[in-house]
C-alpha cells in the first residue's frame, strides 16, 4: 500500500514532466498524486463502495487544484491534471478489453461497467467542486458590484 | 479606423487559439478573451468559442464592429507550461495593457513547445510508475519504461502522418501492443497485463474526457458533445488497437 502511494506520486511526478509543468510547481502537484492515492485508500479502508471513493478522491483533487491556484496565483488544471491520475481506470479498460478477446463476455462487461463507472465518478466529483467554485466566483463579482 | 479593429482582433484570436491548443477549458478561453477585449478598450465584445472554432465580434470607441474567425485544427493537446504563461500574460495585460506588437511576440514566446528530454523522462517515469502502481515488478516497471520511448518516438513521428487521433491512437496502440506481447512472450518473467496498463495510461485521454464533462455543466454543451465524442472515440481506437494486438499475439 505505501508503494502504492509512492508509485502515485512519481507516476504524477512524470506526467506533470510530460505535459509540460515548469520545476517550480513539479512539488506540489506530484505532492498531490500521492495524497488523492492515501486518502482513495482511506475512503476505501472506512467502508464506501468503490464509485463513492472514487467520486471523493476526485472532488478531493479538484479542491487541491482549485486551492493551490488561489494560492499560487496561477491556473488550476496546473495542479488538478497531476493530482487525478492515480484514479484513471486504466488497468479495468485493459482487462475489459482482454476479457472481451478471450472470449469472456461477461467478465468484460463487468470490467467494462466498472471502467466507465470510475469514470463517470471522476467526472462527477469533479464537476461537483468546479460548480461550487465558479457560482462562489460569481457571488464574488456580484458583492463587489453592489 | 477599421485597421484597429483588425490588429486587435487578430492577436485575440491568437491568445485564443493558444490557450485552446495548450489544454484551456472553453469557458477559460472565453472569459480571458472578453477581459483581454474589454482591457484594450472594446466596448462590445462577444466571443464564441468551441473546441473547433472561435468567432469573435468587438466595437471599438471609434464606432467600428468586426468579427473575426479562426479554424482551430487539431487542439488536443495539454501544455501547462504554455496554460501558465498566457495566465500570468493576461493578468499583466488585464492591469496595464501592452502594446499590441508587443502582446503578440510574448503570446508567441509563451508558445513554447515542451522539451523532449522533459518529455521523454516524464513518459518514462509516468510509465514505469503506473505499472508498479497497478502491480508489476522492478522488471515490468523496466519494459514499460521502453516501450514508453516506442510510444513517444511514435507520437512525435507517427502522429503528423495521421488523418486523426483516433487512427493514431488505434495504430499506435496496436504497434506497442504487438511489440510488448511479443517481448512478454520471449521473456516469461514479464507480465504483459502489467506492462500495457502501464504504458496505456500515456494514451488514455482520461483528462479530455473529464474536461468535456465540465464544459457541458458550465454551459458549454456543444464543445463538450465534441470533445467527450472525440476522447470517447479516441479510447475505442486505443481499445481496438490493444484488443487487436492481444488476440494476434496472446496476452
Amino acid at each position: 500500500m505505501h508503494i502504492q502511494i509512492i508509485t502515485a506520486l512519481l507516476g504524477s511526478l512524470g506526467f506533470s514532466l510530460l505535459f509540460g509543468l515548469r520545476p517550480r510547481y513539479l512539488c506540489l502537484a506530484s505532492l498531490g498524486g500521492g495524497i488523492c492515492w492515501a486518502f482513495y485508500q482511506l475512503c476505501l479502508q472506512s467502508g464506501l463502495s468503490v464509485f463513492v471513493t472514487c467520486l471523493v478522491a476526485s472532488a478531493f483533487s479538484a479542491l487541491y487544484g482549485e486551492i493551490l491556484a488561489r494560492i499560487m496565483k496561477a491556473p488550476a488544471p496546473l495542479f488538478f491534471i497531476p493530482t487525478v491520475i492515480p484514479l484513471i481506470p486504466g488497468s479495468t479498460l485493459y482487462y475489459t478489453m482482454r476479457s472481451a478477446v478471450q472470449g469472456q463476455l461477461d467478465l468484460a462487461a463487468d470490467y467494462g461497467m466498472q471502467t466507465l463507472l470510475s469514470a463517470l465518478a471522476i467526472a462527477a466529483g469533479v464537476s461537483l467542486v468546479w460548480s461550487v467554485f465558479f457560482m462562489a466566483d460569481r457571488v464574488e463579482e456580484y458583492l463587489k458590484k453592489k | 479606423m477599421r485597421t484597429e479593429n483588425y490588429e486587435l482582433l487578430h492577436t485575440l484570436l491568437d491568445f485564443g487559439e493558444a490557450m485552446l491548443r495548450s489544454g484551456a477549458e472553453i469557458y477559460r478561453v472565453e472569459n480571458t478573451m472578453t477581459h483581454l477585449a474589454r482591457a484594450y478598450g472594446a466596448t462590445e465584445i462577444s466571443i464564441f468559442v468551441i473546441t473547433s472554432s472561435i468567432v469573435a465580434t468587438i466595437k471599438l470607441p471609434n464606432g467600428y464592429e468586426t468579427t473575426q474567425s479562426r479554424r482551430i485544427l487539431n487542439a488536443s493537446g495539454t501544455n501547462l507550461e504554455t496554460l501558465e504563461k498566457l495566465n500570468a500574460l493576461s493578468r499583466k495585460c488585464c492591469k496595464a495593457p501592452i502594446p499590441l506588437h508587443e502582446l503578440r511576440k510574448e503570446i508567441a514566446a509563451a508558445n513554447s513547445r515542451i522539451g523532449l528530454p522533459q518529455f521523454l523522462i516524464g513518459s518514462v517515469l509516468a510509465a514505469a510508475s503506473m505499472c508498479i502502481f497497478f502491480g508489476g515488478t522492478g522488471w515490468d516497471a523496466v519494459a514499460a519504461s521502453v516501450f514508453a520511448l516506442l510510444i513517444c518516438l511514435m507520437q512525435k513521428k507517427l502522429s503528423p502522418l495521421c488523418p486523426n487521433n483516433i487512427v493514431f491512437n488505434l495504430l499506435c496502440s496496436f504497434l506497442a501492443g504487438v511489440a510488448i506481447c511479443a517481448t512478454a512472450r520471449m521473456i516469461p518473467v514479464l507480465h504483459t497485463d502489467k506492462i500495457i496498463i502501464g504504458d496505456i495510461m500515456l494514451l488514455i485521454p482520461g483528462f479530455v474526457m473529464t474536461n468535456s464533462l465540465r464544459d457541458m455543466l458550465v454551459g458549454d454543451t456543444i464543445s463538450g458533445i465534441m470533445r467527450f465524442t472525440e476522447s470517447l472515440l479516441w479510447a475505442i481506437g486505443l481499445a481496438s488497437g490493444f484488443m487487436l494486438a492481444i488476440w494476434m499475439i496472446g496476452g
